[in-house]
């Protein structure tokens, strides 16, 4: 998929941006330049694929699979666009399949427990209370089912809009799509959240 | 400014809640929200949602993710690459050092070689050029003793040397 990918970028980009020139580095046989890459986008990439399959185990193995792709492609490697564009189109993908196969339902063991979730720890005077606690989970639960709810690419797309704080047109890119149609599935996509979870206000 | 909900332009209205609009189009959405309720109840409603958003905190990554990417990505290198790695630092070194030796002994050897031999001649070509003017003489005269013999021997008695 990543060679295609690669192709069907189109326009080329009218300059390399830092991480297009690293993963060019790569191709040369540069692993210095993988390890930077994989330490700048890792995170990013399993909360993207973490709040679209909402399965921690499941999110990294797919993330795994991201940065393996990204390495096997390393040689047929063109910066035709920018590399985050090229690597959330990867996570993506990949997610959309595993949604679509259902692979996070089979595993037994959930590691999406609550200690993400959790605020960090404070001063003992500031730590919320257990009524806080419950309220924050509660709260935490609703606005996942409510993202869970929307179709895949809706989810994918808010996501990327709210989380990774994409531009339309690099959205439009990773999922294929014009930019107004991006523009149209988000707001569909925000109009079905405000009715969910406009009463948090 | 025209509506943007109006115009199709929902976009500028995430943005507007985002805050993520430039400082005159901000400037303009200020003031359309305040004549225009839809709007209005759009960004505020959007607003919550965007906090909302907001206490998704993210995931804890495990601490062996890189260890386990790296295992995997060893799988994939090909036996010999894995076979010659430990090889890489003497090749690294060594074939600098080689290709610099091979480099002297060719400029030792094109500077000292030896002045050009004469080829020898063959065997044949040195037997005609060893042949001495009287030899070739003698030679003549044998064939034409052998001339003036097979004239003096009649037609009929039987072949002629």
């Amino acid at each position: 998929m990543s060679d295609r990918v690669n192709k069907d970028m189109g326009g080329l980009a009218a300059t390399l941006d830092f991480d297009a020139e690293l993963m060019l580095r790569v191709k040369e046989g540069d692993g210095a330049s993988f390890a930077i890459l994989l330490e700048k986008h890792r995170l990013p990439v399993i909360h993207f694929l973490y709040r679209m399959v909402q399965n921690q185990a499941v999110a990294e193995e797919l993330a795994q699979e991201v940065f393996l792709r990204v390495y096997r492609s390393r040689g047929s490697y063109e910066a035709t666009a920018k590399f985050t564009t090229w690597l959330f189109r990867i996570a993506t993908h990949l997610a959309l399949n595993s949604l679509r196969d259902g692979k996070h339902r089979r595993l037994e063991e959930r590691l999406d427990d609550d200690s993400a979730e959790t605020p960090a720890r404070q001063v003992s005077d500031q730590r919320p209370t257990v009524e806080q606690r419950m309220l924050h989970q509660s709260r935490l639960e609703e606005i996942r089912r409510a993202v869970a709810t929307l179709p895949e690419k809706q989810r994918a797309a808010v996501l990327m809009h709210k989380y990774e704080e994409m531009e339309y047109s690099q959205i439009a890119k990773v999922l294929n799509c014009s930019e107004s149609a991006i523009k149209s599935l988000l707001f569909r996509a925000y109009e079905t959240l405000r009715a969910r979870l406009a009463h948090m206000a | 400014m025209n509506c943007p909900l109006e115009a199709g332009n929902e976009g500028i209205l995430l943005d507007y809640a985002a805050g993520k609009l430039k400082a005159d189009v901000l400037t303009q959405m200020d003031r359309h929200t305040e004549s225009c309720s839809a709007c209005s109840q759009f960004a505020g409603t959007q607003a919550t949602v965007w906090q909302a958003l907001d206490n998704w905190g993210p995931a804890e990554v495990s601490m062996d993710f890189d260890r386990r990417l790296y295992a995997r990505i060893e799988q994939d290198v090909s036996w010999w690459t894995r076979l010659m790695r430990p090889l890489n630092p003497l090749f690294r070194h060594s074939i600098p050092l080689a290709a610099s030796a091979g480099v002297v002994v060719m400029a030792g050897l094109l500077l000292n070689r030896p002045p050009a031999v004469p080829v020898a001649p063959s065997p044949q070509s040195a037997q005609v050029e060893a042949l001495q003017p009287d030899q070739l003489e003698s030679a003549l005269d044998d064939m034409e003793m052998l001339r003036q013999f097979n004239q003096l021997i009649p037609d009929n008695a039987g072949p002629k040397m």
